[in-house]
């Protein structure tokens, strides 16, 4: 059965390259280094093994790829792109592409996106995130959204069933949390941070109806809010020791360690997890929708065509053009090959044999059900980064028990979100 | 002797010069923003005269901002001079020249590290459950011990890994001064049976007090500097507990909200502040 799988996956693989051999074929005219300011992605190291094909491509440029880590990311390219405007390209996530977008820092990306490399075959959930004020701003690198990860062992040795309800899964992970045995119910995130804490805190939040804005005026201080957080403060009690100001990596890092037994999060922990590679616990991983009533957190990061270091037409189509290849179809067909699980965002890849083939059709239908509640969690402006951040800090202190008067918090928070937009006026 | 005179001036003017442009063209631009309300997101800005000032002090994170500061500054420099003499002292007395230049050479190597380096490296060694330094209480109680994430424990843990870097060091130098310093009254001071810390509390230490003065001061600036150290280890968290002035003032320009008027008015604050206390604390000293 497996060998006409292969030869199956093997053709469209080989036509998948073919289509990018054609688009090679059609060669720009662009010179110098494309500099590009991202994080680290296995994706985008990949394509450094490729620089030849895309100077051969371009008539002649080269790229350069400087990494930091997320939060060092947002900092850099927010300063850089609103100072000297070094990068031609800029790694812009739903965070802050609002910001890039109406401060002018990043280009509209259709305008220079060469049409072969079918903008349209990105999913759907990710290009809605890519899309502030009616344009596409950046092309996708990676995204999805959140599935609860579970270790299938521990729940059969428990008997409990896979939750699908809030009440069910706070009740699974009380009753797996074993501090003695060395494993913990739970690992949530507690860094500070719109995307560390607040992004776990916010499927709650929209989960329970919560709502950030009404036009101008904010009204998330209210009871929704209130139980969003008790119960995340709740869960806390369980979460794994490091989680109370760790982030992804932390929360991540104890699951494929195996000291964890649940967890919901952003949809690459999975290819992590059930990587033999990188997890401990690979091959007792099951993965299901986060439990009703929780949203799921959408989420994208992508390319953008930086404004500054591209003064004028032609920089900004090479730049277009760097952007079109680095996410083309051809090139995730690479990372697919190489089992990059979080770099995959094209629904040809996604739904294709080789994919079905590596990682089977309980995780291709896990995605699917997630995309239903799938959600745009946070406030889509440009003062989401400070606001989130805002909020942040306080969920930190309530985490920590740094303060423990929650309504107080999300008044400090209504204050200082009014400000924010009286300021932006 | 006229040509002899206006020696000086001809070397120091290109060196002044250059300093002037590096430093006070980015100070006076800071302090001229500073009065105005400019953001990264909107170029343009109007002047407020000293609105991001008085803001200042209704800011509950810019008001911790100053004690977390002041702590830190405080607490890094008063234990590097502690350890760095105490361990001077034992070294000059207690172990044989030979080793005490293997010593040396190992106590010189955590300063040697670069800082982000070292932050990195404590920090995975202060994990709760993967941790080479909580590893024993977690042996011993059966529990994790998260120090970082404990609003009461993370300022003193970082404090430590500066500790480490620079009282090792200054223990280092410490030992050397000992070994300059002439044996006579110390000869002196045995024979009218003096004990062996009063030898060093009323003789070893009052002859390097200028040098001891020096170190401090050296200690004082380089404290200032730590933003890496705990941006690595902690972010200024749990909450705010280890925000410092320099990374509130990094937050509110990059970091969160692009306000960079805001930020400048905290770092002419930071300049003013610095530059009051240390002419204060120096001629007292003098």
């Amino acid at each position: 059965m497996t060998k006409p799988k292969t030869l199956v996956s093997s053709i469209a693989f080989a036509c998948l390259l073919s289509t990018g051999l054609t688009t090679l074929a059609v060669a720009a005219e662009c010179s110098g280094t494309i500099k590009v300011l991202a994080q680290p992605r296995d994706g985008l190291t990949l394509l450094e093994d490729y620089k030849s094909e895309f100077e051969k491509l371009s008539g002649g440029a080269s790229f350069e790829i400087d990494y930091l880590n997320e939060n060092d990311r947002r900092a850099k390219t927010k300063a850089d792109a609103s100072t000297i405007g070094k990068y031609n390209v800029y790694y812009i996530d739903e965070a802050n592409v609002a910001l890039f977008a109406s401060a002018g820092w990043v280009a509209p990306l259709m305008d220079y996106y060469p049409a072969d490399y079918d903008y349209a075959d990105f999913d759907p959930g990710r290009q809605k995130v890519a899309t502030y004020d009616g344009k596409v701003w950046f092309a996708p690198i990676t995204g999805g959204g959140d599935l609860m990860v579970y270790r299938k062992d521990l729940l059969e040795a428990a008997g409990i069933a896979p939750p699908k309800t809030l009440d069910e899964y706070i009740a699974a992970v009380k009753k797996l949390n074993q501090p003695d045995q060395g494993i913990y119910g739970t690992a949530l995130r507690g860094q500070r941070g719109s995307g560390a804490n607040v992004w776990r805190w916010m499927p709650f939040f929209k989960g329970f109806g919560g709502n950030w804005f009404d036009g101008k005026t904010p009204v998330f201080d209210g009871e929704q809010a209130v139980k969003a957080t008790e119960t995340y403060l709740e869960l806390f009690k369980y979460s794994a020791p490091g989680s109370q100001t760790g982030g992804w990596d932390e929360a991540v890092g104890a699951f494929t360690s195996g000291q964890v037994a649940m967890l919901i999060e952003s949809t690459p922990l999975v290819g992590m997890a059930i990587d033999p590679k990188s997890s401990k616990v690979a091959g007792k991983v099951g993965y299901l929708p986060p439990p009703a009533p929780l949203t799921g957190g959408g989420y994208g990061h992508g390319l953008a065509i930086g404004v500054k270091a591209n003064k004028d037409e032609a920089s900004k189509t090479c730049a277009g053009l760097f952007i079109a290849w680095a996410t083309s179809k051809e090139n995730e067909a690479r990372r697919l090959e190489a089992n990059q699980f979080s770099e995959l965002n094209r629904t040809s890849i996604m739904t294709s044999p080789k994919f079905a083939e590596l990682y089977g059709p309980d995780l291709g239908q896990a995605l699917a059900d997630t995309g239903k509640v799938t959600a745009v969690n946070f406030w889509q402006s440009p003062q989401w980064p400070d606001l989130g951040d805002r909020w942040g800090i306080i969920l930190e202190e309530l985490i920590t028990g740094t303060r423990s008067d929650i309504k107080e918090g999300l008044d400090e928070l209504d204050g200082f979100a009014k400000d924010l937009v009286a300021r932006s006026q | 002797m006229k040509q002899k005179n206006s020696l000086p001036a001809v070397f120091l003017t290109p060196a002044m010069g250059i300093l002037a442009v590096l430093a006070l063209v980015p100070t006076a631009y800071a302090i001229y923003i500073s009065f105005q309300n400019r953001e990264l997101s909107r170029p343009d800005g109007n002047l407020i005269g000293f609105a991001n000032y008085i803001d200042l002090f209704s800011d509950r994170r810019f008001i911790n901002a100053i004690g977390v500061s002041l702590t830190w500054e405080a607490v890094t420099v008063g234990m590097t001079l502690l350890i760095a003499v105490g361990l001077g002292i034992l070294l000059f007395e207690c172990v044989s020249p030979r080793t005490r230049n293997l010593l040396t050479l190992l106590f010189l190597v955590p300063v040697i590290l670069p800082r982000v380096s070292a932050a990195f490296v404590w920090k995975f060694a202060f994990h709760p459950l993967y941790g080479i330094a909580t590893y024993p209480y977690k042996a011993i109680t059966g529990q994790p011990l998260d120090l970082l994430s404990n609003p009461a424990t993370a300022l003193a843990t970082v404090a430590l890994v500066d500790v480490w870097q620079w009282g090792l060091f200054f223990a280092v130098i410490v030992l050397k001064l000992l070994e300059t310093l002439p044996p006579q009254p110390f000869e002196a001071a045995r024979l009218d049976h003096a004990r062996t810390w009063e030898i060093y509390a009323f003789i070893a230490l009052p002859m390097l007090k200028a040098p001891l003065i020096s170190l401090a001061f050296v200690k004082m600036i380089e404290s200032l500097r730590a933003f890496d150290l705990i941006y690595v280890m902690t972010r200024g968290g749990p909450g705010i507990a280890t925000e410092t002035l320099d990374m509130y003032a990094f937050s509110q320009g990059f970091i969160e909200s692009g306000r960079i008027s805001y930020a400048s008015s905290m770092a002419v604050l930071m300049m003013i502040a610095t530059s009051i206390a240390f002419t204060f604390i120096w001629k007292r000293v003098q």
